[in-house]
């Protein structure tokens, strides 16, 4: 079906319009928006230190569906060993690569195998894509969408682990991967979503998340894309009374790559965490942003996101809290920490603390440095080499963050990463 | 094995170490005493290397080589060691993984084989029954979180299981319990031996009932003012530092 105006965009080959689907005005009102407004430039304040000029010279074809070679792209793959496994291949569900067997209280998998889940009613009815204009083409691009539904009371014992790949391919390709997770009344779940691939590629992940009253989400989204490819990712998540939602945001791939996480607290005595891990090397960008809605009293955030910049890698970090005037006794904090591991590489951080309540508790701090002299001068007195102490400190500042993360296997595979990326940095020169 | 000529040091162009000689010996336990800000501190930093403190005059023969041209992990690998006055936290590096780092790292220089985790783990259940540390220590990060005495007795169990052959424990003393420094003495003690030599900066005599020192020098402003036996010791710990202080004073 053709669009009822010019578009302006190079995306357009890539709008789907399913006739019949229920996110049928949905997807319109997502590509008109998008068709509006074009790819943000670095004049909107949003975008002011990511420059999209480069991605946007890309054409990028829809992916081509293949055979998948069982591969996770260039990335070391990420095994946990008793996870439910969904697999993504070029933006294709493989219910051949995907666990079988679904415990009680779980429904999971592609639209088309569990249409009838009363969950789908919510989907996309949080997504502001007027805020997000690659939410709005993920809207209007995204094939068949993933749900995780956990029934209300449901313990799910066993992690979820949704894993997006996309391989390479002649022409760079662009994925829309979108996710609905609903954690239903004093359910507990705990997802890991993974996203990597080879070669140059786009993909557009949005998951929207659910957490009901009382339920508990440990959401960990690790970006270990190819180091051509653009991640440009949006989570929202909204949270009722008494839930506990921990997102462990980890990129550590892409030469592009945006998270912007969106957190409604629609409900009292809420717990968030919020925990950050980048690295950027190379030529690499990574842009976080994220933004709290303490709209409801009572609400305890906690957020700590920290990155590690090394050659001309860039970094950027936005983390906005809106404190709303209904929000009495918000409990808000957060910090972000930079380590800078060359004099090219470059962060740029900006808190933004808004708020519109009297009793409440906001701190945020942000520092950017170098390694510290005196924990240097202590690990050299002790005889270990200028770069080794280095690596040792810097993938320190890091695991601090990644020991956040409940799944064992996912944060040992991770400091590994880390631990073999820093002991490659030249060591920085003394002064 | 240690021999400091003239050395003078300053930091942002304040001096303060105005010509310091001294001799140590294998064998040999030499106490360092002074008053606050004297440059005790100053002289440990410099021997093992921090690069905050400028030598401008002076030379350190250690082992018959000229320390100052080492970087301070090669002073470390050659033996010297230094215990902090303030020893460093370093969060997310567990204590265990530091130690085989700086074990590791001695081994590799001296072309032994590397310990892993294993072999290392043996090798300092003695080392930490010594100095009576609670195992869960070596798995917490490197001294975050220790109180003040844990931090003393960390240093000092790193010194015993890295063995060196000059031991700096600079105030090692302050803060601990009666005990604990009971303890600690003992752990230095243990490592006395005719091939290896020991430097104690302290301000109490009483760690050197237990740890008895053959020499003791006075440092005040930058320069060693007296040296003598333990006796030394006691004569300040009556006196004070100041009649010290008036003769050096008298002397500039
Ligand atoms: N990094 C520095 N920057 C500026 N001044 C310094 C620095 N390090 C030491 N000093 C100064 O040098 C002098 C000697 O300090 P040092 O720490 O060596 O004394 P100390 O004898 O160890 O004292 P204490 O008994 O209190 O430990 C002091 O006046 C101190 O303030
Ligand atoms: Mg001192």
């Amino acid at each position: 079906m053709a669009l009822a105006l010019d578009s302006r965009t190079p995306f357009q080959k890539l709008y789907r319009f399913d006739a019949g689907a229920p996110w049928e005005r949905l997807r319109r009102t997502a590509a008109e928006f998008f068709e509006s407004v074009g790819v943000p430039g670095t004049k909107n304040e949003e975008w002011r230190f990511t420059s999209l000029r480069e991605f946007a010279e890309h054409e990028f074809a829809p992916a081509q569906p293949r055979d998948w070679d069982g591969r996770f792209g260039s990335a070391d793959p990420i095994v946990v060993q008793d996870a439910l496994r969904l697999v993504v291949v070029d933006g294709v569900f493989r219910p051949d690569a995907s666990s079988p067997d679904i415990p009680a209280g779980l429904t999971v998998g592609s639209w088309s195998q569990t249409k009838d889940d009363p969950a789908w009613r919510r989907f996309g009815s949080t997504v502001q894509v007027d805020r997000h204009p690659f939410a709005a083409l993920n809207t209007a691009c995204f094939s068949e969408p993933i749900l995780v539904h956990a029934a209300p009371g449901a313990t799910i014992e066993r992690p979820i682990h949704l894993a997006f790949v996309s391989q390479r391919s002649d022409a760079a390709s662009a994925v829309f991967p979108r996710v609905l997770v609903v954690v239903g009344e004093n359910a507990e779940v705990k997802i890991l979503e993974t996203h990597s691939g080879d070669g140059t590629y786009f993909t557009a992940p949005v998951t929207e998340v659910f957490v009901d009253q009382n339920g508990r989400l440990e959401h960990t989204k690790v970006q270990q894309d190819s180091l051509d490819a653009f991640h440009i990712g949006h989570v929202r998540a909204t949270q009722e009374a008494g839930s506990v939602y921990a997102s462990n945001a980890v990129s550590f791939g892409a030469r592009l790559s945006r998270n912007d996480i969106d957190i409604w607290l629609g409900g009292e005595h809420t717990e968030t965490w919020l925990n950050g891990a980048y690295m950027a090397f190379g030529e690499q960008l990574t842009d976080n942003h994220t933004r709290l809605d303490h709209a409801m009293p009572n609400c305890h955030s906690f957020q700590v996101y920290k990155g590690i910049l090394g050659g001309a890698g860039a970094g950027v970090f936005n983390g906005k809290i809106y404190v709303h005037p209904d929000a009495q006794k918000t409990d808000a904090k957060q910090t972000n920490k930079a380590l800078l591991l060359s004099p090219q590489a470059t962060i740029n951080t900006k808190p933004q603390l808004e708020i519109f309540a009297d009793d409440v508790k906001c701190t945020h701090g942000a520092t950017v440095g170098q390694l510290e002299a005196d924990s240097l001068f202590y690990l050299r007195s002790r005889g270990i080499g200028l770069a080794e102490a280095q690596a040792i400190l810097t993938y320190a500042f890091l695991a601090e963050v990644l020991e956040k993360i409940s799944l064992e296997e996912v944060r040992t595979a991770l400091e590994r990463v880390v631990f073999r990326q820093v002991a490659k940095v030249e060591p920085m020169p003394e002064e | 094995m240690l021999k400091i000529s003239n050395l003078h040091a300053s930091v942002e162009d304040k001096k303060i170490l105005k010509g310091i000689d001294l001799q140590v010996n294998a064998g040999e336990v030499h106490a360092i005493m002074g008053p606050n800000g004297s440059g005790k501190s100053t002289l440990a930093q410099v021997l093992a290397g921090r690069d905050a403190y400028e030598v401008t005059e002076g030379s350190v023969e250690f082992l018959g080589q000229d320390l100052l041209e080492m970087a301070p992990e090669e002073r470390a690998r050659e033996g010297l060691f230094l215990a902090f006055q303030y020893p460093v936290e370093i969060p997310g590096v567990s204590n265990a993984y530091f130690l085989r780092s700086a074990v590791n790292a001695v081994r590799k220089h001296r072309g032994e084989p590397e310990l892993d985790a294993i072999q290392f783990g043996k090798y300092i259940r003695e080392k930490m029954k010594l100095l009576d540390l609670d195992p869960s220590l070596l798995n917490r990060s490197v001294n975050e979180g220790f109180s003040g005495g844990e931090k003393k007795r960390n240093e000092i169990f790193h010194m015993a299981v890295m063995e060196p052959k000059l031991c700096v424990l600079d105030e090692t003393d302050s803060g601990l319990d009666i005990d604990a420094l009971k303890i600690v003495a003992d752990g230095v003690n243990a490592l006395r031996s005719p091939d290896r030599g020991i430097l104690v900066v302290t301000h109490y005599q009483r760690l050197l009932n237990y740890i008895v020192p053959d020499f003791v020098h006075v440092l005040v402003d930058g320069r060693i003012v007296k040296s003598g036996d333990k006796n030394l010791a006691l004569e300040l710990e009556e006196k004070g530092y100041g009649w010290l202080e008036a003769e050096a004073a008298a002397r500039a």
